[in-house]
């Protein structure tokens, strides 16, 4: 038996990858294989149905008999081709590169030939031969070795292994209800930015670290493994974090805070316990709504909205991506700021973004993880001044106290 | 007797404390106003459960601090009584109130005969709101003769409903959908084309699995529309279903043109990699998919994906579940849709002329053919959606229309045979 014959039993894509390995090592001419990193993808980077998407984007090169994908269990992808120009599968992995294009990984310049996205194999190529047949040997021995462990992939390999599932939802909801939050709960400042006169707090974002809830339910459960079932969560989050703001001295507060909600949370009896404490100081709280959660029920939004503006409360629009501002006009939802998400999309375009402010007004943008200055600059040429993400974190470390 | 002694035993109704209260003030009549919010008139979409405590809650402090007294109705209406010195705060507080219903007609377009509130004042309107709250105390009082079918129906209102659907339930129903034959469960309504003379043209059926008849065969008593996100969870699981009953069916379900409704998931998925394979690829052009918004937003870099996928094998997409509201925001032309599925719900005729424009706009803009009157389950539905353009319909006034259609031509088919005998 061959030493790169691996298992035999399980016909895992591992081992049919080294199957195709054995079969064709008599006559390589024309062969070449491109591994694909995608497990290096840091999980905040993948969108959701990444790896489907990137199975989708191989197909049309599949269809012809002479390429063969082979995805890993690591999430890692393998692509051997025979005669297929190098051109057409550039397309693809192109394709692929544009769908985690926030990803460090995915930085490639042209003709650089250190790509950390995919590896190129010449199998003809004795040398690239032996180099890959060991990298395919390694991938095989690690999916016998962690099955469970390795389905999440290496970027993930904080998070937990079991998915959100219908099955645990209950016991993952009971224990949220139950499990300490105070300590995971971050601030984060937004700071309004005025060219020349420096910046000056617009509020506080209160957040619970889902990283860090992830970690702390004993089972380990992966939250973000269903986008609907996070949601459901999502009411039992407000409700935690609404209890923990119950104790804030509203009258002396400094800063206004702002939190995340649902619409049906801020209809509901736990807010309305909330306003018995802070009503006097609706100004200095600001509710935050998902886009998402909007759209599902436009009537329920616009009734939470009134409701909340005429308390003397403000709502901030959240969830919106460099990508789905250009798929919808902000005006009708007349919210106090809208949230947007910086992205590497606006790198030297801004066309988006000025129809979208012609829309909304650029006082009510709210520029958010914004990470670098330059992100800063691009926003404040834009005549953005609200600003949130790591970059102001360190800016607001640096004023000290916050306030100027 | 015995009927007489329940109504003694029963609790005193706000409307009979109403009474009580507005005879007791003949004798103290100066100093004091009544208002009557005609809360019964609200669009029933705006007066569930949070419109009211958020206008009961407005009105608190007026009975804390000024010793006003409210009285909520069984009918939603409520009427306050105060004390003439308070009119100023009271007047904001209505004012208020009434903001928060700004959308309603009853307040949007509010008119002399059917006002949002109504002012009186004791001194001199003492008879006319004696005579008014003793009418509705009296309507309230025959209607406890009802009551008892009033709880069977509302009983009955209760199981259709169900029991909100649980996260165990979802995984039990999830279980159970993987083993079970679902098409005796599928359904199909046609999209129509119809003329002026009400005839339609068939353009294509929608397949769906019931969920009603879903919940009865798998849980019955369960509502499983109760949590949206575990709903939507759960259409994951149906889709696949979906799926693969189209692959097995080669013969009469998926004849002709047809649509149906799945996850933007689901199209990347290798269960539609299979499925796509199934189908020739003259077949994929007669097809439509369905997405609805939530999902499309939620992530929109798989649905774009998605979409150009299917549109360059041939198929098209719909847009599902566009109400008025949404029309007004999303970017239709953005998302390269080639058909969108426009609800029917009367807030469309509600909103008048306003509602008129902001279709026909968007009709115009987006181009007639485009555009599907959905759930039209009366004569109004087409009518409105003849006024601004769209000549595509679906719903059960279509279904009937389509059969009345089926028996024209039949009553037609058996003259002309009587004649030819």
């Amino acid at each position: 038996m061959p030493a790169y014959k691996y298992d035999q039993t399980m016909a895992s894509e591992e081992s049919l990858l080294l199957d195709c390995l054995n079969r064709i090592k008599t006559n390589l001419d024309g062969y070449f294989a491109v591994h694909l990193h995608l497990s290096r993808v840091r999980a905040n980077n993948k969108p959701p149905n990444f790896f489907n998407i990137a199975s989708r984007i191989f197909d049309s090169l599949i269809k012809t008999d002479d390429a063969t994908l082979f995805p890993m269990a690591n999430t890692d992808m393998i692509l051997v081709c025979r005669d297929i120009s190098v051109d057409d599968v550039d397309v693809a992995i192109e394709e692929v590169r544009r769908q985690v294009i926030e990803d460090p990984l995915a930085i490639n310049k042209k003709g650089n030939s250190e790509d950390r996205l995919a590896t190129w194999f010449d199998l003809s190529s004795g040398e690239d031969f032996d180099t890959f047949l060991a990298a395919a040997t390694d991938l095989a021995v690690q999916a016998k070795r962690k099955p469970g462990e390795m389905a999440t992939g290496r970027g993930d390999q904080r998070m937990a292994v079991l998915p959100l599932s219908p099955s645990n939802l209950t016991s993952t909801n009971v224990k949220l209800e139950a499990m300490r939050v105070a300590d995971l709960i971050r601030r984060q400042a937004c700071l309004k930015v005025s060219p020349g006169c420096g910046g000056v707090l617009e509020f506080r974002e209160l957040f619970i670290s889902m990283n860090e809830v992830s970690e702390r339910l004993a089972e380990g459960v992966n939250l973000f493994a269903s986008p609907w079932l996070f949601q459901y969560l999502t009411k039992t989050l407000d409700r935690r974090v609404i209890s923990t703001i119950l104790k804030e001295d509203y009258k002396n507060l400094l800063d206004a805070i702002s939190i995340n909600l649902n619409i049906s949370t801020v209809l509901s009896k736990e807010f309305e316990d909330l306003h018995r404490v802070a009503a006097e100081h609706a100004d200095k709280v600001i509710v935050e709504l998902q886009f998402i959660d909007i759209l599902a029920d436009m009537r329920n939004y616009t009734y939470a909205r009134d409701s909340l503006q005429e308390r003397g409360y403000r709502v901030v629009v959240d969830g919106l991506s460099p990508l789905s501002i250009e798929f919808f006009d902000p005006a009708p939802l007349k919210s106090n700021f809208l949230k947007v998400a910086w992205g590497p999309e606006f790198d030297g375009n801004d066309g988006v973004m000025r129809s979208f402010i012609s829309s909304a007004s650029k006082d009510s943008v709210i520029l958010a993880r914004v990470e670098s200055q330059a992100a800063v600059k691009w926003g404040l040429n834009l005549g953005i001044s609200r600003f949130q993400g790591f970059y102001i974190d360190q800016v607001v470390q640096r004023m000290g106290s916050g306030k100027q | 007797m015995a009927d007489s002694d329940d109504k003694q035993k029963r609790l005193p109704s706000q409307e009979g404390l109403l009474l009580e209260y507005v005879r007791r003030l003949e004798e103290h009549r100066d100093g004091r106003k009544i208002v009557h919010l005609h809360l019964s008139a609200l669009n029933p979409d705006n007066r569930r459960e949070q419109h009211l405590r958020a206008a009961a809650d407005n009105l608190e402090p007026l009975i804390a601090d000024m010793e006003a007294q409210l009285f909520n109705l069984k009918n939603d209406d409520m009427f306050l009584v105060y004390k003439s010195e308070n009119h100023p705060q009271v007047e904001t507080t209505v004012g208020q109130v009434r903001f928060l219903f700004s959308e309603d007609p009853l307040v949007a377009a509010e008119t002399e005969q059917q006002p949002f509130a109504t002012w009186y004042d004791a001194t001199t309107d003492y008879e006319t709101l004696l005579r008014l709250v003793q009418g509705v105390a009296e309507a309230e009082h025959n209607s406890v003769a009802h009551e008892r079918t009033d709880v069977r129906g509302a009983l009955k209102a209760k199981q259709e409903l169900g029991v909100p659907m649980t996260p165990d339930v979802l995984a039990q129903l999830a279980a159970a959908l993987a083993r079970t034959d679902l098409s005796s469960l599928m359904h199909r309504q046609f999209v129509c084309k119809i003329d002026e003379n009400m005839v339609t043209t068939e353009m294509f059926s929608e397949l769906f699995i019931s969920i009603k008849d879903l919940r009865e065969t798998l849980m019955p008593g369960v509502n499983l529309l109760a949590n949206r996100w575990l709903f939507q969870h759960l259409t994951e699981t149906l889709d696949l279903r979906m799926l693969s009953m189209l692959v097995k069916t080669d013969s009469n379900l998926i004849s002709g043109e047809i649509s149906f409704n799945t996850n933007v998931s689901t199209i990347l998925s290798k269960e539609f990699k299979a499925f796509d394979e199934n189908v020739a690829t003259s077949r994929r052009g007669k097809m439509v998919i369905e997405f609805q918004k939530e999902d499309i937003f939620s992530n929109l870099s798989s649905y774009l994906f998605a979409r150009e996928l299917l549109q360059k094998k041939g198929y098209r997409v719909c847009l599902d579940g566009v109400a008025l509201e949404t029309l007004q925001i999303i970017n239709h032309q953005q998302l390269g849709v080639d058909l969108i599925k426009l609800v029917w719900g009367t807030e469309l005729a509600d909103y008048g002329q306003d509602g008129n424009d902001i279709v026909r706009e968007a009709v115009t803009k987006e181009g007639p053919e485009k555009f599907i009157m959905i759930r039209c389950d009366a004569r109004e539905a087409i009518d409105f959606g003849c006024s601004v353009g769209i000549n595509l319909f679906q719903g059960r006034y279509v279904e009937y229309l389509i059969a009345e259609d089926g028996r024209r031509n039949e009553l037609v088919r058996l003259k002309r045979q009587i004649e030819r005998n």
